[in-house]
């Protein structure tokens, strides 16, 4: 890259939610959901002595990308490690559960999840993994009809029950500072142990979680550069495609086989962990 | 005369150096000691009350030898006088706390600055002073010349040829002082080879040197220098704006030394892109005084930067560096020569800036980041943010200072305070009484450990406004133009809203407005890299970033 091609670069993980989707949305086309001003605030967090955010992390908007219709859900990285507490979990919920009302009525809207959370609100608990279960519930629904996007870029990664719902898109995007994983890093030290996984070691944490061993393993579509058009051209692609269900979610036997062939007490390496993957996909041609 | 009287021995150094060195010479190999006989090498070079320096320097620590001297017995070594330009390893304080060692005359403490404090306060390390480095390598010719010297290197020959490469940092300064007035020079080595032909190059020539040691792991060095762009906050780049706008295109400062934080580092960022739009290129910050920051890559890329010169290294920027050779100061090897006190030296006198960061202000402008019972000292800070009472050129910059009709064509170096108004946890950075007025009097310093003192702070930029400090005419202004500045804190509250009206109107203090600066221009989007991936490709894949601070 030259230093101009450096000086025009715009990085998509630096971005608010809200900027986020006025970057992908063609101009003029977006109408925000639920914005701040129905200030649909988190009633759980005030009791907590918490400020609360008037959109509670979550943006949705409807609007199209390259013509076609969308409807974007993006979470705000910056409030709150981007949880989902009730609130914003059920303003994504209820957008998808349109999506899915308005694609049987014959007018498909393409989702595309902006995910970037560390799952649960833990301050909200089972209003919030309710919320998320509707989430996986609607995203299940979708795929009979359209393509579900998914995309994850950073800072914040995509964990929890939240890495679920990612891995149920048709089509995830992620970037090479993107981390994807059902449990942070924190919590596997926490639970594990520093041995098992020490949550300081980020090369260690990228090598295992990170965006370029998630496409090297398959579980992710795309890998993306940190910027704007780059994501946005890789969305593009993905809402027009009609791909709805690829063989990363079909194929739940060659997964299984997978797990079964996992020693845990092996501590894991990236490099392993590919080779693993590569000779299951030759093996069943599960992962493409 | 009184001719019973003895002839008086004029090489008493150099026979007290030869008798301690001949009580080790059996367990010498030429130079060479065994890394196992390094106690005996320490009992037999260093008696009680001895001056040592143990190398720590800002980064580069001979840590193999410090721990060395911990380990001896207090009741063999004790009462040493360690002179160190940086406290920065735990052993460097177990010294005092087992006794081997009483007083410590010391410039940076870095990652001990909380234990340092503690132990100043309860008596058992007895301090001389804090100086600034510059202020400590001359006392080491004056008053404070060493008796042994532990010093440390990437390779040594059996000659004794240091290769010190781009970490020589302190070192010359350190070893000159104990060679030449015949004390004991001791260094360790990551690596010792046979010959000189298998050094990249000889930074310390082998006679000063008497004992090398190969240490038993690669001497630690601390990457202080790397700030991550992700950390940057729109309030920095705001203040940079104004920074760039209000001081640096104000009074076209060509040569400069930047302080270690986000602040400057969000202006070394905006150079390419902000400055780049204002036409600066070429006209400012041109010749700098400073480590090989990662955050200045994007700037030397897009040809803002004509020439680097650095005090010490940076863990990563190696490679990058050596590429670099038109910019930076490299040895015939291609690695980079870092020497401290040069860089001292031409910040203080050739650079026309010094911008920094500090903790706490009081009304009079003087800054300090000692607080409560953390006692970090300032390192360069003191010497940097001073002005050169001894210069004699001239530049546009420096005569920018100069008072209105000063027929002597006297300007002033240009000391610049980048501050928020309060720092994190509400605690505001202007403060009626610096802490450090407390801590010298429960450390028993003579001098209060002040950073920079008002007298030479010749600007103020807060997020509030820009204080040109240099245009008060009186103190009372001057105390006026801080509180100015100095936002909803205690003290700029107590500002005078129409004094300050006529300050503005003065061009003494500028808003943001003033200067044509705006809160929703200042975004994150302006850096030319927003994180150290990004540092990486502004490089070519030349910077190779310590672990910690990878996000891939």
């Amino acid at each position: 890259m030259n230093t101009s091609e450096l000086l025009q670069r715009q990085s998509f993980v630096e971005l608010s939610a809200r900027a986020r989707v006025a970057q992908l949305l063609d101009g003029g086309s977006g109408r925000e959901l639920l914005g701040p001003f129905e200030r649909l605030t988190s009633p759980w967090l005030a009791l907590q002595d918490i400020v609360t955010q008037s959109d509670d992390g979550v943006v949705i908007s409807r609007g199209t990308v390259d013509g076609v219709d969308v409807v974007i859900a993006a979470i705000e990285p910056a409030f709150q490690g981007g949880s989902m507490g009730e609130v914003g979990g059920a303003k994504i919920a209820g957008a998808l559960e349109l999506a899915v009302e308005d694609a049987a009525n014959g007018k498909p809207v393409v989702p595309v999840l902006l995910l970037e959370t560390g799952g649960v609100r833990l301050q909200e608990a089972n209003c919030g993994l309710a919320a998320i279960a509707e989430i996986h519930a609607a995203i299940v629904a979708l795929r009979a009809w359209v393509p579900v996007v998914g995309v994850v870029t950073g800072p914040v990664g995509c964990f929890g029950g939240m890495s679920i719902a990612a891995g149920l898109c048709s089509h995830l995007i992620v970037t090479r500072e993107a981390r994807l994983g059902l449990n942070g890093p924190q919590v596997i030290e926490q639970e594990a142990g520093i041995e098992e996984f020490d949550s300081r070691d980020r090369p260690m944490i990228w090598s295992l979680l990170g965006g370029q061993q998630r496409h090297a393993t398959g579980l992710v579509e795309d890998l993306c550069d940190d910027d704007v058009r780059a994501v946005r051209a890789r969305i593009v692609e993905a809402v027009q495609s009609g791909d709805t269900a690829p063989a990363r979610i079909e194929n739940i036997q060659a997964f299984e086989t997978l797990l079964a062939a996992i020693e845990p007490d092996v501590l894991a390496e990236a490099d392993k962990v590919r080779a693993a993957f590569e000779q299951q996909a030759n093996h069943a041609g599960a992962f493409s | 005369m009184n001719d019973t009287a003895k002839p008086r021995q004029w090489n008493m150094r150099a026979q007290d150096k030869q008798a301690r060195l001949d009580s080790i010479a059996d367990r010498l190999d030429g130079k060479l000691a065994q890394r196992d006989d390094i106690a005996a090498v320490l009992y037999g070079c260093i008696r009680s009350g001895d001056r040592v320096i143990a190398e720590g320097n800002n980064q580069k620590q001979a840590d193999f030898l410090s721990k060395a001297l911990a380990s001896l017995d207090p009741e063999r070594i004790h009462d040493l006088h360690m002179i160190q330009p940086s406290v920065g390893r735990p052993e460097h304080l177990a010294v005092f706390e087992k006794g081997i060692a009483r007083k410590l005359d010391f410039a940076f403490s870095g990652t001990q600055s909380h234990r340092i404090g503690a132990l100043m306060m309860d008596g058992t390390i007895e301090v001389g002073a804090i100086h600034t480095y510059i202020e400590l390598y001359a006392r080491l010719f004056v008053d404070l010349i060493p008796k042994v010297v532990l010093t440390a290197a990437f390779k040594a020959d059996r000659a004794g040829n240091l290769y010190t490469g781009p970490s020589t940092e302190d070192t010359p300064a350190l070893v000159e002082a104990a060679a030449f007035s015949n004390g004991i020079v001791i260094a360790q080595a990551n690596e010792i080879v046979d010959d000189v032909s298998e050094l990249e190059r000889v930074d310390i020539p082998g006679s000063w040197v008497d004992v090398i040691v190969e240490a038993d792991q690669p001497f630690f060095i601390e990457p202080l220098f790397t700030r991550d762009p992700r950390h940057i906050t729109p309030v920095q780049i705001f203040m940079a704006m104004m920074a760039l706008k209000g001081i640096y295109a104000e009074h076209r400062v060509t040569s400069l030394n930047h302080g270690i934080g986000f602040n400057t580092a969000a202006i070394e960022l905006l150079l390419p892109t902000f400055g780049e739009k204002l036409g600066l290129r070429g006209k400012i910050a041109t010749n700098w005084v400073l480590n090989p920051h990662p955050t200045l890559i994007p700037a030397i890329e897009s040809g803002w930067v004509e020439s680097v010169h650095c005090f010490g290294t940076e863990l990563g920027m190696e490679q990058y560096v050596a590429a670099r050779p038109d910019i930076f100061f490299t040895g015939h090897d291609g690695s980079l020569r870092s020497n401290r006190a040069f860089c001292q030296l031409a910040g203080q006198y050739a650079a026309d800036m010094f911008i920094g960061s500090t903790l706490q202000i009081d009304p009079d402008g003087n800054s300090s980041t000692v607080t409560a019972s953390r006692v970090s000292g300032f390192g360069g800070a003191p010497n940097l943010g001073s002005d050169a009472r001894g210069r004699r050129h001239a530049t546009p910059a420096w005569q920018d200072m100069a008072p209105a009709g000063d027929k002597l064509g006297r300007g002033r170096k240009l000391v610049v305070q980048i501050v928020e108004t309060f720092q994190a946890g509400l605690i505001p950075t202007f403060v009626d009484e610096l802490d450090a007025v407390t801590v010298a009097r429960k450390a028993n310093l003579a001098v209060a450990p002040v950073m920079i003192y008002g007298d030479d702070t010749t600007h103020l930029l807060t997020e509030e406004g820009l204080a040109y400090l240099y245009k008060a005419e009186s103190i009372e202004e001057r105390r006026a133009m801080i509180a100015a500045v100095a936002g909803v804190t205690p003290l700029g509250q107590r500002a005078d809203p129409n004094t300050t009206q006529r300050l503005r109107a003065a061009g003494k203090v500028r808003f943001p407005e003033d200067l044509g600066v705006s809160h929703t221009d200042a975004t994150r989007s302006l850096l030319a890299a927003s994180s150290i991936n990004d540092l990486v490709d502004w490089s070519g894949g030349l910077y190779h970033p310590p672990a910690r601070f990878r996000s891939w």
